[in-house]
């Protein structure tokens, strides 16, 4: 077993009454993907905040590389290497492709408080955007607004910014939400190139897709781990297809 | 930020050179006027660098155009200091410092409340002003000589001249623009246009966006203290009314009436708005409601401002080849 890049100790987020995420202990080994799965309401999407830091956990705690990140601003939480994308395609969309992946490399300079040179002398994260696009297929698109691109191609722009932000964590919050199939299939084989190098955290509703890609599988159900384990132990779990594959569709 | 287009650039060096040609035609009275509207200019630039490229709109940003003002006269007065090379950095420096304090309360909100606590801030320097009888309570105080640029008893240029003066604000102006420029196509700058096109995603990215307004609204804090320091030098008084929401307010219409992001749009706002004053005063006590009317008239048919005139986005539009692309592409797409 490999070591865990991150993990979460006890984490439970609480909105008045409702536990949308309780007690939730999960190691997520470095160089997999692992998927996190569940209806509708379950609290991935909260999960997933808690540990970009969107969200202040109400307890527990996460763990980056042996180093508590709990309560970390999401700016600081990205810096140490953890990028997401979000539920709702979010880019820059009055700025050029190229431009969101320039000031996505940029982040990664260890201060941007520099008002005196010309932004556009540095060739190095001119080329550090212009290879996340070329990853992402997108270099053709170079100079267009986002706001020009069809939605697919937004999800290839949001995740080519995560790549050039040169993260050793992604986050992807249902990356293929609202695809058709031929974009699907484009974003699920870019997910299992930077599979190779990186270690991912899926949260998606396509199940064929994450048990194509995904090396483990929780599945979580009214913001508790259900199970957590191997594609063929998941789709064999009893408890998994009662709670969420359906049951009754077996034969 | 965009590279200036060259027929625009070309329309702005004519401007500069008609400006530089002005005083030898000019009268006096003019020369003057002309002199205010460079430091209005100034002024409206340095907000336009919060409301146009921030999107921080602030109401109370004559704090720092104010502050200038009884900043040099307090270093007159009680230091005896008289020297531009002294008074000058000393002002800017207090402007910056006070920004950054004023901004770290302010930044922390948004919108509408960034609004109220920076005119809250700014009314309470008035009031400060106002009710201080050392620093001259509602009368405010003298500014008794104009400063002065010698340099190892050498003099350089002597300011109580009015068109060495007219010089020196046009001098000024065009420093904040390039200045402003500068800023705004550096690394600091990209994280700026970032911040005003989605915020939370640049944070997400990694930037922490706090640190950046702030130094945004430090910078413009700076360029509306040199405003400051011109205008009160030149009007050889500085009293609570430079630091009022009347200021404020003004600096905000001349930025939305020359139009905000572009730095050029509302320095020719504030010549326009200052020229119509003069003018419809001069024709009738109800100036106020030409005024009123003319606002009016620009805002609903000009939305982005003077500087969205046909003429000038036809200006703006036009590349080097001739042929307006779809989009304007920026300087990064160049290299």
């Amino acid at each position: 077993m490999t070591e865990a890049l991150l993990e979460t100790r006890g984490l439970s987020k609480h909105f008045g009454g409702l536990a949308a995420v309780s007690d939730v202990s999960l190691a997520f080994e470095a160089g997999r993907v692992h998927a996190v799965i569940g209806p509708n309401g379950a609290g991935k999407t909260t999960f997933l905040n808690l540990l970009s830091g969107e969200m202040r956990p109400s307890a527990g705690s996460v763990w980056f590389k042996d180093r508590a990140i709990t309560g970390l601003t999401p700016d600081r939480v990205a810096r140490l290497g953890i990028g997401r994308s979000f539920q709702r395609t979010n880019v820059f969309t009055e700025l050029t492709c190229f431009e969101n992946c320039w000031i996505a490399a940029q982040s990664r300079l260890p201060s941007s408080l520099r008002f005196l040179r010309p932004a556009n002398r540095r060739s190095d994260l001119a080329a550090s955007a212009a290879r996340s696009l070329e990853m992402c297929g997108l270099l053709a698109r170079r100079d267009h607004a986002a706001s020009a691109l069809s939605h697919g191609e937004r999800r290839q722009l949001e995740i080519a910014m995560i790549l050039a932000t040169e993260p050793e964590l992604l986050l992807f919050d249902e990356p293929l939400a609202g695809m058709g199939y031929r974009e699907s299939q484009d974003v699920i084989a870019l997910l299992r190139r930077i599979a190779e190098k990186r270690t991912i955290v899926l949260i998606e509703h396509d199940m064929d897709a994450v048990f194509s890609i995904a090396h483990r599988i929780t599945v979580l159900v009214n913001g508790c781990v259900l199970e957590t384990g191997s594609v063929s132990e998941i789709q064999g779990s009893r408890a998994v297809q009662a709670a969420y594959l359906g049951a009754e569709d077996e034969p | 930020m965009r590279p200036l287009s060259r027929p625009l650039l070309v329309l702005l060096l004519v401007i500069v050179a008609l400006l530089v040609a002005f005083p030898q035609l000019a009268e006096r009275y003019y020369v003057q006027l002309a002199t205010k509207m460079m430091i209005m200019g100034i002024f409206a630039m340095s907000l336009d660098l919060l409301v146009g490229y921030t999107r921080l709109v602030s109401l109370g940003h004559a704090a720092f155009f104010g502050l200038a003002g009884y900043a040099l006269a307090v270093l007159q007065r009680d230091l005896g200091l008289v020297s531009l090379w002294t008074t000058l950095p000393l002002t800017l420096g207090i402007c910056a410092l006070v920004a950054l304090l004023v901004g770290a309360l302010a930044i922390r909100t948004s919108g509408i409340y960034f609004i109220m606590v920076t005119l809250a801030i700014a009314q309470m320097l008035y009031y400060f002003a106002n009710d201080t009888r050392a620093l001259g309570g509602s009368d405010g105080m003298f500014i008794g000589a104009k400063p002065s640029a010698e340099v190892f008893g050498l003099e350089l240029f002597d300011l109580k001249n009015r068109v060495t003066f007219y010089y020196f604000a046009l001098g000024a102006l065009v420093a904040s623009f390039f200045l402003a420029r500068m800023v705004l196509a550096s690394l600091f700058g990209r994280v700026i246009d970032a911040i005003r096109c989605n915020e939370p995603r640049t944070r997400a990215l990694g930037f922490t966006t706090w640190r950046y307004k702030l130094a945004m609204f430090a910078i413009a804090g700076m360029l509306a203290g040199l405003a400051g320091y011109i205008g009160a030098a030149q009007d050889g008084i500085v009293n609570p009314a430079y630091l009022s929401w009347h200021q404020s307010g003004q600096a905000l219409v001349i930025v939305i009436l020359g139009g905000m992001g572009t730095l050029y749009g509302p320095v020719v706002g504030a010549f326009v708005l200052i020229a119509l004053e003069d003018v419809a005063a001069g024709i009738t006590e109800h100036w106020l409601l030409f005024i009123g009317v003319f606002v009016i008239a620009v805002v609903l048919l000009l939305p982005r401002g003077i500087a969205s005139l046909p003429i000038v986005e036809m200006l703006g539009r036009l590349r080097r080849g001739g042929t307006p692309p779809p989009r304007p592409i920026p300087e990064a797409g160049d290299d």
